[in-house]
């Protein structure tokens, strides 16, 4: 339900729904000065003539723009049916067009070898290290931290203040994981060390720490709209 | 002739370089090299001590590099072992009165004069250890069983590795069989994995090792410690022989042995 059904008469020329093109999708700017249900009739519509258009085969990424609608869980669950209908679509988002801190992607930094005790590797943009890290040792990244070997040592991700980073290691046993300004340090005693593990803010609290194959759920299409995305037009 | 320099480092303390430098020294020139143990722990001097020479020092490296002595005057032989010699360091002042510069052209003299040179390296990062190192060809890390003297050990090797010598060589020192085999010890496997180096040689834990340095005179000339077995074959792995790493197991077999020959003694 719209919170401003009694809006000026300049804003009504707007359609309900409208496209636009951006580098790395669509864009979908939805009225929210109109009852939901006809906004999702317009959509519907509009992807319906759409996809009659022409064959799109490569998958694309919609943003959905709100505005100041407040959507149910059961109205956001319908308009994600509607646009997943189409299926060359996936969403991308409901809150407009990707920030520029998404897809402004910075080059990683891949280190061959051993980082060893004392040895700083500190990176704006992600760290790979096709190595281990010894205890002792710091990564010290704006962004995500990968480990292709056993991480002894300590990690600091998203150190510019990111809660999305993440800290992924081929054999996790940090001595001290940082995600953004959330400390978490090794439980004590001598734990071995887990296989394919990453550290991740849960709910951009709380710090968690999963099997690898999560880290692809949680962060996939995070990670695909800032690969993809070079640009918003 | 042109010899070969080899620094003994550690970067913690007390976990056995002096010991380490005497005995490969005294093992390599047993096989007949001509070798020169040179101590730069200015200041707290050890090699002389535990080679039992200190009372035959006149001039020390510092006269060598300062010009106030010559080399060969310096150098002391060692009555025992005709191809062993010693350039003691200097007890008075400290490390900074020895600079690289002067360490290199002291090396480089005597790889002229000597098969190896065994550079035993004061404990530290500082300017001790890297004069120790500036002029080493080749580097032998020595480490325990210990969490602390592993992380010491792996920020030297990173020290290491950014000068232009080959991989270091590692040395677990003090090894007890029976700690290990309790988990009480961290394990050979576990050592080698986290500082990623070759293996040189393990020196079990052996009494014979303090009562030797207490009486000067180097455990590798007592032909049953297994200290002085496992110092011999690191000197033969040195000299490019490869020899198999003796087993840990026998241990106690070996020293309830041991201990009823010293009993019948």
């Amino acid at each position: 339900m719209s919170r401003f059904a009694m809006r000026p008469s300049a804003t009504t020329i707007k359609e309900t729904v409208s496209i636009k093109g951006i580098r790395n999708g669509l864009l979908f700017t939805l009225r929210d000065d109109v009852p939901f249900r006809d906004v999702l009739s317009a959509l519907e519509e509009t992807l319906r003539k759409d996809a009659s258009q022409g064959e799109e085969t490569s998958l694309l990424t919609a943003y959905v723009q709100l505005g100041n609608r407040i959507l149910t869980d059961e109205e956001e669950r319908e308009l994600r049916h509607v646009i997943a209908a189409v299926g060359t679509m996936m969403v991308g988002g409901l809150e407009g067009a990707p920030k520029p801190s998404d897809w402004m992607k910075k080059e990683p930094f891949v280190f061959k070898g051993t980082v060893r005790s004392g040895q700083v590797i500190e990176h704006d943009g992600d760290i790979v290290i096709i190595g281990d890290v010894n205890p002792g040792a710091r990564l010290i990244s704006t962004g995500d931290v990968y480990v292709m070997g056993v991480l002894r040592g300590a990690a600091h991700a998203g150190a510019a203040g990111d809660r999305d980073a993440v800290v992924a290691a081929a054999y996790f046993q940090p001595l001290q994981i940082r995600i953004a300004d959330v400390v978490r340090r090794a439980p004590e005693g001598n734990v071995q060390a887990a296989e394919m593990e990453f550290a991740y803010l849960r709910e951009g609290e709380q710090m968690a720490v999963e099997r690898m194959n999560a880290l692809i759920a949680t962060k996939a299409h995070r990670r695909n709209r800032r690969v993809s995305g070079q640009g918003v037009s | 002739m042109m010899g070969e320099a080899i620094v003994v480092t550690s970067g913690k303390g007390g976990v056995g370089k002096t010991t380490s430098s005497a005995n490969i020294g005294t093992a390599l020139a047993l096989l007949g090299n001509k070798v020169c143990m040179v101590d730069t722990d200015i200041g707290l001097r050890n090699l002389d001590v535990v080679m039992g020479l200190e009372n035959r020092i006149v001039y020390d490296i510092l006269d060598v590099a300062n010009g106030s002595a010559r080399l060969e005057q310096a150098l002391i032989r060692d009555k025992r072992f005709e191809n062993l010699s010693l350039l003691p360091a200097a007890q008075t002042k400290d490390k900074l009165a020895l600079s690289e510069d002067s360490m290199r052209a002291i090396v480089k003299k005597l790889k002229e004069l000597f098969d190896y040179i065994i550079i035993d390296c004061p404990a530290g990062i500082e300017h001790g250890f890297r004069v120790a190192t500036t002029a080493a060809d080749q580097a032998i890390v020595v480490t325990t069983p210990e969490q602390a003297a592993v992380r010491d050990a792996d920020r030297v090797i990173g020290l290491l590795e950014k000068e232009d010598i080959p991989q270091p060589k590692l040395i677990i020192n003090r090894i007890r069989a029976h700690m290990v085999k309790n988990g009480d010890m961290l394990d050979i496997d576990d050592i080698v994995q986290i500082l990623s180096l070759d293996l040189l040689g393990v020196v079990p834990d052996d009494e014979q090792v303090i009562k030797a340095a207490n009486s000067g005179e180097p455990t590798v000339v007592q032909p049953n410690s297994r200290a002085s077995i496992a110092y011999r074959n690191i000197a033969r792995r040195i000299v490019g022989e490869s020899v198999p790493l003796m087993s840990l197991t026998e241990q106690e077999g070996f020293f309830s042995k041991f201990k009823k020959m010293m009993g019948m003694r």
